[in-house]
């Protein structure tokens, strides 16, 4: 698979502080590449730096297998971007500002009624962006992005201020962009279930530091299975267990134990009750993706 | 690149409320010249000379800078207000285009200004019953006036990009053109941009310009939109945008 975005130990220094500190991005094309990270993460300046919006103190952009500095111009071309809030002119219409996309883009007018359509704006393209809900403008800034069908997407928080319903239907557009358009999608977010449903890969940021890049699947296979059991006398139950080479650990009242197959929790069930220890319960436990995000971003401490 | 620029710059402009702007200050600038003009009618005895020196005197020291920082303030405000400047810097144009497209329309702008403030001078000169032929000399006036104007825009956007509030840079303007008017005094005109606007125009006197002087002003002016439009394009290339 060929890499369509690769930054090279890219970092953002303001003063002495590294908001974006030799970050290493990796997206492939035909992804959904979910950048995950809490508020000020760094992911903002992350995608601006992509975009040239914002210049890195040190370390490069490549997009497309160009370098961004060397070839600004033929790779925004070829990329569409939603940053922050949507960019609108509120004393146009909707088809207005779509127009000012499509001369800057130059692109047929086939473009702009096939991308309104996409984000179901074409029955309020009439009507001055000014006066559009947040979720319409987040649509307009959407198709705006879109415009020229790009072959790279980077969408920041894009469900932002949208109804539940909105956000279920921006989601399946966006999951459908790689197949129907053959465009590669990198979008930001603060929610984890929302990349959850949407990304085929993730990369976790936190204090500007990239924590965690890889699939889905990487990072689910993470939350490994764990045994409770819960006893009737769990501290004796502890060291019965470490005898036998189970290091478990108290957590809620049950003995948490990693790592144990089927006949290593049948051997341990047996041999605690016959040391006399009442088995109440006996269950398996998944840490949570959530869980996973917490402690990876070591942001539980604060909450 | 720039005539894509140009044709965006110019959809954003087209449904404008800044075109009454553009159409009221001008006739303010007339109304009071000739009021003067009508009340001062016993020493003012050159005719359209005379009107010329009353309208053209409020137009070229205060209405018509204010104008020019008003329109470049407006060409920047756009992109100030919902994050607009992210869609402007990440669109495939070169950031020269987007300065030279916002200075062109401000060109633009200005030109139908000069037709309009000429268009009410020759009306208020009838209505006022001048007899004498309509004098030639303000086409001259006028297409000098432009070319200053253009200059003072490179200025003033340029000042608004860096400066996101709306008024500061038209406060800079008035500050600006009375220093030009001081500047003018002292015989230094040739050399400062919104003094050269009260040359180009003929506001302080009407005497024609030599050859060389035209010549001398054309440069200065010139020399002033390159200077000024290269540092702004230099900011717009090296500075982290902020929206």
């Amino acid at each position: 698979m060929n890499a369509i975005v690769s930054t090279h130990n890219l970092s953002k220094r303001y003063g002495d502080a590294y908001r974006v500190n030799e970050v290493n991005l990796e997206v492939h094309e035909g992804e959904v590449y979910g950048f995950l990270g809490p508020n000020g993460a760094g992911k903002s300046t992350t995608l601006k730096m992509l975009l040239g919006l914002v210049k890195p103190s040190s370390g490069k952009v490549v997009v497309f297998g160009k370098e961004f500095d060397k070839n600004r111009l033929s790779i925004l071309r070829q990329t569409g971007s939603l940053i922050e809030s949507p960019s609108y002119y509120g004393h146009l219409t909707g088809l207005e500002n779509m127009r000012i996309m499509q001369r800057l883009h130059d692109v047929p007018d086939k473009n702009v009624c096939e991308a309104l359509k996409i984000v179901r704006l074409e029955n309020h393209k009439d009507k001055k962006a000014g006066l559009y809900s947040l979720g319409m403008k987040q649509r307009l800034g959407i198709a705006m992005a879109l415009i020229a069908f790009p072959k790279l997407l980077i969408l920041d928080e894009p469900t932002n201020g949208l109804d539940p319903a909105g956000i279920g239907e921006i989601r399946e557009l966006i999951k459908s962009l790689p197949q129907r358009y053959g465009i590669t999608v990198l979008l930001s977010s603060h929610l984890l279930s929302e990349i959850e449903q949407i990304a085929t890969s993730v990369g976790i940021i936190s204090d500007g530091k990239l924590l965690f890049q890889g699939s889905m699947e990487a990072l689910q296979s993470k939350s490994q299975p764990r045994i409770a059991i819960k006893t009737v006398d769990n501290e004796t139950a502890h060291v019965l267990l470490y005898r036998q080479g189970f290091h478990s650990v108290i957590e809620d009242d049950a003995l948490i134990v990693k790592e144990m197959n089927d006949e290593q929790t049948a051997f341990a069930n047996r041999m605690l009750v016959q040391a006399g220890i009442d088995v109440i319960r006996i269950e398996e436990r998944r840490k949570s993706l959530e869980r996973i995000f917490l402690e990876l971003t070591g942001k539980e401490k604060s909450l | 690149m720039l005539i894509k620029s140009l044709a965006a710059e110019w959809l954003k402009m087209r449904k404008s409320y800044i075109w009454s702007i553009l159409a009221a200050l001008p006739a303010v600038s007339i109304l009071i010249g000739t009021a003067n003009y009508y009340a001062n009618k016993s020493v003012l005895t050159n005719g359209w000379y005379s009107l010329w020196t009353q309208v053209s005197l409020f137009y070229g020291e205060f209405f018509l800078p204010v104008l020019i920082a008003i329109c470049c303030a407006y060409l920047c405000r756009l992109e100030h207000f919902n994050k607009n400047w992210y869609q402007v810097m990440t669109a495939p144009v070169s950031r020269s285009a987007i300065f030279i497209s916002k200075l062109a329309i401000a060109g633009i702008m200005m030109l139908i200004v000069q037709a309009f403030f000429l268009l009410l001078y020759f009306c208020a000169g009838k209505v006022l019953g001048l007899a004498s032929p309509f004098p030639i000399e303000t086409v001259g006036w006028m297409s000098r006036g432009l070319y200053a104007s253009i200059a003072i825009s490179a200025v003033q956007l340029a000042l608004s990009i860096r400066i996101r509030s709306f008024a500061v840079p038209i406060g800079i303007s008035i500050c600006a053109a009375f220093i030009g008017l001081g500047m003018y005094v002292m015989k230094l005109g040739m050399f400062y941009p919104y003094s050269l606007l009260t040359i180009g125009i003929g506001a302080l006197s009407q005497e024609s310009l030599t050859i060389a002087e035209n010549g001398l002003f054309l440069a200065m002016n010139s020399l002033f939109i390159v200077i000024v439009s290269a540092i702004a394009i230099r900011y717009l290339s090296k500075r982290d945008v902020v929206a």
